[in-house]
């Protein structure tokens, strides 16, 4: 694609994944902050394809899709106001956490500005890319195959102390655990 | 990859429902009637839309549109003859199944802004579903991309000059076919607006531009799939004597063919038994089928 031709397609949607990013925490449902979240990081997928990284965009396309309808999944089922129509508050704490916020964008940005960015375009068959792709896939994939175990853990875990019975095992009634009872 | 692809891809997605439309009716058993589905198409057209009194209608509206775009998305990736191969990216089959993954937030979304309890009920049970389905899918693309040594839909048709991918790894279609029936919410697998449970479900509230939009899609998904299924398992525009064209056309055909009159004669599965027939037995055989994958490409297709 022509420069113009990435500017006319990166700028807007760009934009566009900003704007929906934002309303993610504005709105208080949880099907719409999902599927926002997938606006945000599909259109995200759609500006890789863009810049000419086909296999990255198609794979983020893929993969978000995936993971936001689990999201979707999760949080319609474990939240007491899926839907945001009661009026509750899903924020907590929120002085201290607008100040940290805005420490780490302030902190990013000047990352961003200040770092000497490489102004080398480098093409598909670089020694880079090749050394990027086994560094991915031989050394550091332990360390990805380790934190995947870790989440997949973290959700079985979740979905077995949330179901009914919880903890306290299969056919116990919700929040009366069997065997000796907590005030005697 | 021409100026012309993307018109030839619209084309080829109007003319393969139209298609579809005419090959239910066969499996149907009915006389095809080309002018009598024109007519309905026109009378769904002049409905005027539902507007759902809940507060998420933008979703509603906006679900047909993004199952049009997935559907048609997924139909680009078919290889349809060496000249034509819509869009032709090293990375076809990742498209396809990304494609594919964007039928799951629109059905949902369907469901979700319609608001009503069945629509709510078969937007969750299609989500439950398609997590269950949506994987068997991807490992079976690894399976039959490993033996080409490419992601490229193109490369794994020529693979297969010799001998069609689906007799080297009957395991991987069979996981395939109804995997990819389930993503196009055919009957058996029609559970998120099964017509006899709930009353329509995700789709019940649609009607004029919606509803044709979303019947649209569902028709393109079966097209794209079916042509899928011919170009990675039955060795795709392969064949002697016919054009290779031609080929792809009768292999696409009769897998849609199949796939209409196994939704004909199957029962609706229950959506636990789906479920678990997808848990317990289809994913541990799609991690079995890419082992063998991984055995057949480095015994035989190096």
């Amino acid at each position: 694609m022509s420069d113009l031709g990435i500017a006319l397609v990166f700028w807007p949607t760009a934009a566009l994944m900003l704007v929906t990013g934002l309303y993610v925490f504005i709105t208080s449902s949880m099907a719409r902050a999902g599927l926002l979240l997938l606006a945000s990081l599909g259109v995200e997928g759609l500006i890789f394809i863009a810049l000419a990284s086909e296999f990255l965009g198609f794979l983020q396309l893929l993969m978000m899709s995936g993971e936001m309808v689990i999201m979707v999944f999760f949080m319609v089922m474990f939240m007491p106001d899926p839907g945001g129509l009661m009026g509750m508050d899903m924020t907590h704490d929120k002085r201290r956490s607008a100040a940290v916020a805005a420490a780490i964008a302030v902190a990013l940005a000047v990352v961003a500005v200040l770092t000497d960015w490489p102004a080398r375009a480098v093409g598909n068959d670089a020694p880079d890319v090749r050394a990027i792709g086994f560094e991915v896939m031989g050394r550091s994939m332990i360390t990805f195959l380790f934190a995947a175990m870790t989440i997949l853990f973290a959700m079985v875990g979740g979905v077995l102390l949330a179901k009914a019975g919880g903890r306290y095992g299969i056919g116990a009634p919700r929040g009366e655990p069997r065997g000796p009872r907590s005030d005697d | 990859m021409s100026d012309w692809t993307p018109v030839a891809v619209l084309a080829v997605a109007l003319g393969g429902a139209g298609a579809v439309a005419l090959l239910e009716q066969l499996v149907a058993g009915l006389r095809p009637a080309p002018a009598a589905l024109a007519r309905d198409a026109v009378a769904t057209l002049r409905q005027p839309l539902r507007r759902p009194e809940t507060y998420d209608t933008w979703l509603f509206h906006l679900a047909p549109g993004l199952l049009v775009i997935a559907a048609v998305t997924a139909l680009a990736t078919v290889p349809w003859a060496p000249g034509f191969r819509g869009i032709d990216f090293q990375a076809g089959v990742i498209l396809f199944g990304g494609a594919l993954a964007y039928v799951t937030p629109a059905v949902f979304m369907a469901g979700w802004g319609a608001g009503s309890p069945l629509a709510v009920v078969g937007g969750f049970r299609w989500l439950a579903l398609m997590l269950a389905y949506a994987m068997p899918v991807a490992m079976v693309l690894t399976a039959v991309a490993a033996p080409a040594g490419s992601l490229r839909p193109a490369d794994i048709v020529e693979v297969q000059h010799a001998v069609p991918m689906g007799l080297v790894q009957p395991l991987a279609l069979g996981l395939w076919l109804p995997a990819v029936v389930a993503v196009c919410f055919l009957p058996p697998f029609d559970l998120p607006h099964a017509p006899s449970e709930l009353g329509g479900g995700t789709f019940a509230g649609y009607r004029g531009l919606d509803a044709a939009l979303v019947r649209l899609a569902q028709r393109v998904l079966l097209v794209a799939v079916s042509g899928m299924t011919a170009a990675l398992f039955l060795s795709g525009w392969h064949g002697p004597l016919l054009p290779p064209a031609l080929w792809m056309v009768v292999k696409t055909a009769g897998v849609a063919a199949l796939i209409l009159w196994a939704g004909r004669r199957l029962p609706r599965l229950e959506i636990d038994r789906a479920l678990a027939l997808a848990w317990k037995v289809a994913n541990p055989l799609a991690i079995v089928a890419i082992v063998i994958a991984g055995g057949l490409t480095l015994g035989f297709y190096r």
